[in-house]
């Protein structure tokens, strides 16, 4: 008795266990709040706006055209593959299914960069197409190896014997071989299919600008956070593959049919369900992905004509609507491409793989870029809404681009201290409230080595950029001192945990405070007096890029104050555009002091410089020491 | 019996550096029932297998009714195969699998029911339709894949040891079951085994093969009763094999002993094998023996007694009704006429050697 209920209980152990994630981000996908922490009441919105989004659809889309039609051509190629193999003599088979197995376990980072290599040295454009190759060629070894035991188990002479009684190969194949091997031919298929749903490193180097599977296109956003909406994708897509399992599995079996004596009647009405279960339900779903693959190909722009411009961007960077407003405006095709750190973005510009026309690092960055000659001067002549930019930006820039030949601010931010008013006693105006014993455990730090240096060399009263090993040794030294406060090191979720009071400091960037703050009124934000860090985004022209011209009214274009304060209430980053700043409606943004902090905060703060690889090799050494200690 | 209706000359095949099959000449005769016969590796699945379109010799050719068919494909000949594993397509009906040929032919949905309904019952397997073939005994599959042979007409059925993996009585039955069926559709079987009982029961001519060679080619008395070489004679049934001398014409020395036999022509004083079947042996009162020995064994097998005789250093093995016990000293006796002589291989290589028609 008391066995039954153990095991009763350990399967219900381990059901939840499998699915406790997935019901998670279920429950998740109905939360009206955006926290993950916080449930703020039931919505179908993300479903509704799910299907609004056209970058996210059309990214399932491309996803699920590249898996079927990836996994289609490797299973026609790996099928007749494994026959060829399988015909070879023993030495060369097995040497072969070896040559053939090595892809498999390869580090999917080797596979996926040794292709794009191979893309760039053949002087292929990098896009759909190679992506498509990209997934074919990894998907081949599966194929070929669900296949291979299907074939070693069938009766080579069934296929001699549909010779001798008059069969053609092609016809003895397709009626004999085929369907003894189908159901390995099929797995191989599936596999194929899920390997390439799942494929993120591959895709990642193969693809070029304007095409995102889902993996690359959510990797994209989790520098903002991942949106609800891709919970709800999640919920749906984990549901139809539920829901076409049950199917599959409640269809009658063929075989056992013709093994019991059943009624003409019962027979038929099996056929009936299952050619239904079997058939119509997965040609159904094809259907559907194939049009909807259509529908939202062409409401999306793929590389287009001559007349183009291509833009490399942070994710979440820039309004959608601003891109069909310039494109409107001027006919020129935008093929716009997100990614996620600067140096992610680095090597794609040194490589030149892609020639991008618009590019938008950060300060420290530009400064490198401009060291390894990679930037173009911009024409100014072509950008005269420059003259919108503030001149204290301006001025700033001179820090990265001495002669403010390369770069046009475009966001900017500071970072500060976010406390949440009803936990703290008395108003924070200094580092030091993050050493204080007082709120031990409730305090969230960076976890980004310049981000949490920078604060405790501000906090010595250094430079943020110091490369003194003493000064940093120190800095070091009060990194460990703070490290029994701190409750996490984090980098996104700062956002999340204040929102849902779940701490009471936090480091953070000045853009995501003004987001908390709309959510949760307690949160404040300050930039303490010892002085910060301010980042600049700037857009720069890549030297390779293709359509400069094209280029520069791009930038024209998103520095026209209208776009600016469009673009501001998008992402509620800092804008250096005063001509958009004076057009924000409500007044305590306009004159936010955590979006537009007085001149005078600003000349305590500094921006961080590229330091050589030595230097950032000493960064990495002493931050490592403080997170292992 | 009638005209040739498959020629093979001067086929020769290797794979790799072996060689399988070594210039070989064979005719087969219209309706004969002629079985390959030889130890596994012989080639005589090879040979099927060539006749069957599935290999393509190195060298020579094969006329098929008159014509070279030597390259033709196996879906464009006018004979069928029976395979050594049945090879049923086992995603189809046994109704399906037998309609398989007719189907591609093009014949009418109610000749291929005809069809089936008759090679169904030719092979007593009346009502099989609609089962899988993975539901049949060995046995039944096995009749299937003739029934889906045989319905195609062909000329020839080609049979790859059919009965290799059959128990021994369902072997037996099935036996008796082909002769049937080739008396009743008068067609021609060559048939490939390495069970000897099976080539002696079946049979019109047996072919006995080794190492690629033709060592024999006869009706089944001619290849039991004289051997030409040793090969075939310990190949086929169980035989006493001596090196003797062939004294002159009628008269052999085997183990120091001259022993009166038929045969003639070898000449005088030569080395010969000499072949004495066990039942041949004739065991008697030691003093009318040409030879004396002693029994040390005895095995009763049913129809007869096996014994071991011992005389001269040799082990006579001895079939008889007679029950001598172990330890009986006998005298042994063999008629002149049951004596083979067979000329000696020139080396040990040449053992398998290549003989004319």
């Amino acid at each position: 008795m008391i066995k039954k209920y153990i095991q009763r209980f350990y399967l219900l152990f381990i059901i939840i266990l499998l699915y406790a994630p997935i019901i998670t981000l279920m429950a998740l996908s109905f939360n009206s709040s955006k926290s993950r922490a916080r449930w703020g009441g039931f919505t179908a919105k993300w479903y509704v706006r799910l299907f609004q989004d056209d970058q996210i659809m059309t990214a399932l889309y491309t996803t699920l055209e590249i898996a079927l039609l990836s996994a289609l051509i490797a299973t026609v190629l790996g099928t007749a593959g494994a026959i060829g193999i399988h015909a070879l003599r023993r030495k060369y088979r097995t040497f072969m299914m070896g040559v053939t197995n090595i892809p498999m376990l390869n580090a999917d980072i080797v596979t996926g960069i040794s292709l794009m290599l191979l893309f760039i040295a053949f002087r292929f454009s990098l896009g759909f197409s190679t992506i498509l190759i990209a997934h074919i060629t990894f998907n081949l070894p599966y194929v070929i190896l669900s296949v291979m035991p299907r074939l070693k188990q069938t009766n080579i002479s069934t296929y001699e014997a549909a010779l001798d009684l008059g069969a053609s190969p092609l016809y003895a194949f397709f009626k004999v071989v085929f369907p003894d091997i189908l159901p390995g031919v099929s797995s191989g298929f599936l596999l194929a299919f899920t390997m390439s749903l799942d494929d993120f490193v591959i895709t990642h180097f193969t693809k070029g600008p304007g095409v995102d599977t889902l993996s690359t296109k959510i990797y994209s956003e989790v520098r903002k956070g991942i949106r609800p909406e891709i919970y709800a994708l999640s919920t749906i897509m984990f549901l139809s593959v539920l829901l076409l399992l049950i199917l599959v599995n409640i269809a009658p079996d063929e075989k056992e049919d013709r093994k019991r004596i059943l009624s003409a009647a019962t027979v038929k009405r099996h056929k009936i369900s299952r050619f239904l279960l079997r058939k119509v339900v997965p040609a159904a779903m094809v259907v559907i992905i194939t049009i909807g693959g259509i529908f939202y190909s062409t409401k999306a722009d793929r590389l287009g004509g001559a007349n183009q411009v291509i833009v490399y961007n942070w994710g979440e960077y820039l309004d959608p609507a601003a891109i069909e407003l310039f494109e409107e405006e001027t006919g020129i095709d935008v093929v716009y491409e997100e990614y996620e750190t600067n140096e992610i973005m680095y090597p794609k510009i040194q490589s030149g793989a892609i020639a991008y026309d618009v590019v938008c690092p950060s300060d420290y960055m530009i400064e490198r870029m401009i060291e390894n000659d990679l930037l173009a001067e911009i024409n100014f002549d072509n950008v005269p809404n420059i003259k919108n930019i503030g001149d204290v930006y301006m001025e700033q820039s001179r820090q990265f681009d001495p002669n403010n030949k390369y770069s046009v601010p475009y966001l900017w931010g500071t970072v500060g201290i976010l406390y949440n008013k009803t936990m703290v006693d008395e108003p924070i105006d200094s580092w030091s409230v993050l050493w204080d014993e007082k709120y031990k455990d409730s305090i969230l730090m960076q976890d980004s080595v310049r981000d949490a240096f920078g604060v405790a060399l501000k906090y010595l009263g250094y430079s943020l950029n110091s490369t003194d090993l003493d000064e940093l040794t120190a800095a070091q030294k009060l990194l460990i001192e703070q490290k029994p406060l701190v409750q996490a090191y984090v980098v996104d979720q700062v956002r999340d945990k204040m929102i849902g009071n779940e701490a009471a400091i936090g480091v953070i960037y000045s853009g995501e405070a003004i987001y908390t703050q709309l959510e949760n009124p307690d949160l404040e934000y300050v930039i303490p007096k010892e002085g910060s860090n301010i980042w600049i985004d700037s857009l720069v022209i890549p030297k390779n890029a293709k359509h400069k011209e094209n280029a520069e009214a791009f930038i024209n274009f998103v520095c026209r104050p209208e776009i600016a304060k469009m673009n501001f209430d998008f992402i509620t980053y800092s804008i250096p555009n005063e001509g958009g700043r004076a057009l924000i409606e409500e007044p305590e943004l306009r004159n936010s002091k955590i979006a537009f902090p007085d001149a005078k905060e600003l000349e305590r703060c500094e921006t961080f410089k590229f330091l050589g690889d030595e230097n950032d090799a000493v960064y990495n050494k002493l931050w490592r020491e403080v997170k292992s200690r | 019996m009638s005209n040739k209706l498959i020629d093979i000359v001067n086929v020769s095949k290797s794979f790799g550096e072996n060689l399988v099959l070594n210039d070989l000449n064979l005719y087969i005769r219209e309706n004969e029932f002629l079985t390959l016969l030889g130890p596994s590796g012989c080639g005589k699945t090879t040979l099927l297998r060539i006749l069957g379109g599935f290999e393509s010799p190195n060298e020579g050719k094969v006329i098929f009714d008159g014509k070279d068919i030597t390259d033709l494909a196996p879906n464009k000949r006018q004979l069928n195969t029976v395979f050594q594993k049945y090879a049923l397509f086992p995603n189809m009906t046994i109704a399906e699998n037998i309609a398989f040929g007719l189907k591609i032919k093009g014949k009418s949905n109610t000749y291929i029911e005809d069809k089936i309904h008759y090679a169904l019952k030719l092979v007593n397997l009346d009502g099989f339709n609609e089962r899988m073939p993975d539901s049949l005994s060995g046995g039944q599959q096995q009749r299937i894949a003739i029934a889906r042979a045989i319905v195609n007409e062909p000329k020839v059925l080609l049979l790859d040891e059919p009965l290799g993996a059959l128990d021994l009585k369902l072997r037996q039955d099935m036996q008796y079951e082909l002769i049937r069926l080739k008396n009743e559709l008068g067609i021609t079987f060559v048939y490939v085994t390495h069970d000897q009982e099976e080539a002696l029961t079946m049979s019109d001519t047996i072919v006995v093969m080794n190492q690629g060679n033709i060592q024999q080619i006869g009706t089944p008395e001619d290849i039991y009763n004289e051997p030409q070489n040793a090969f075939v004679a310990d190949f086929i049934g169980e035989s006493n094999i001596f090196s003797a001398i062939m004294v002159e014409d009628k008269l052999v020395k085997i183990q120091g002993v001259k022993f009166p036999c038929v045969d003639t022509g070898f000449g005088k004083n030569k080395p010969v094998d000499a072949v004495i079947r066990p039942e041949d042996v004739d065991l008697v009162k030691p003093k009318k023996g040409l030879m004396q020995g002693i029994v040390t064994s005895l095995i009763f097998k049913g129809v007869h007694y096996e014994m071991d005789v011992m005389a001269n250093g040799y082990e006579w093995l001895v079939h008889s009704t007679d029950m001598f016990p172990v330890g009986t000293e006998v005298g042994i006796r063999v008629d002149p006429f049951d004596i083979q002589i067979m000329k000696k291989p020139e080396s040990e290589d040449a053992e398998a050697v290549s003989i004319e028609e």
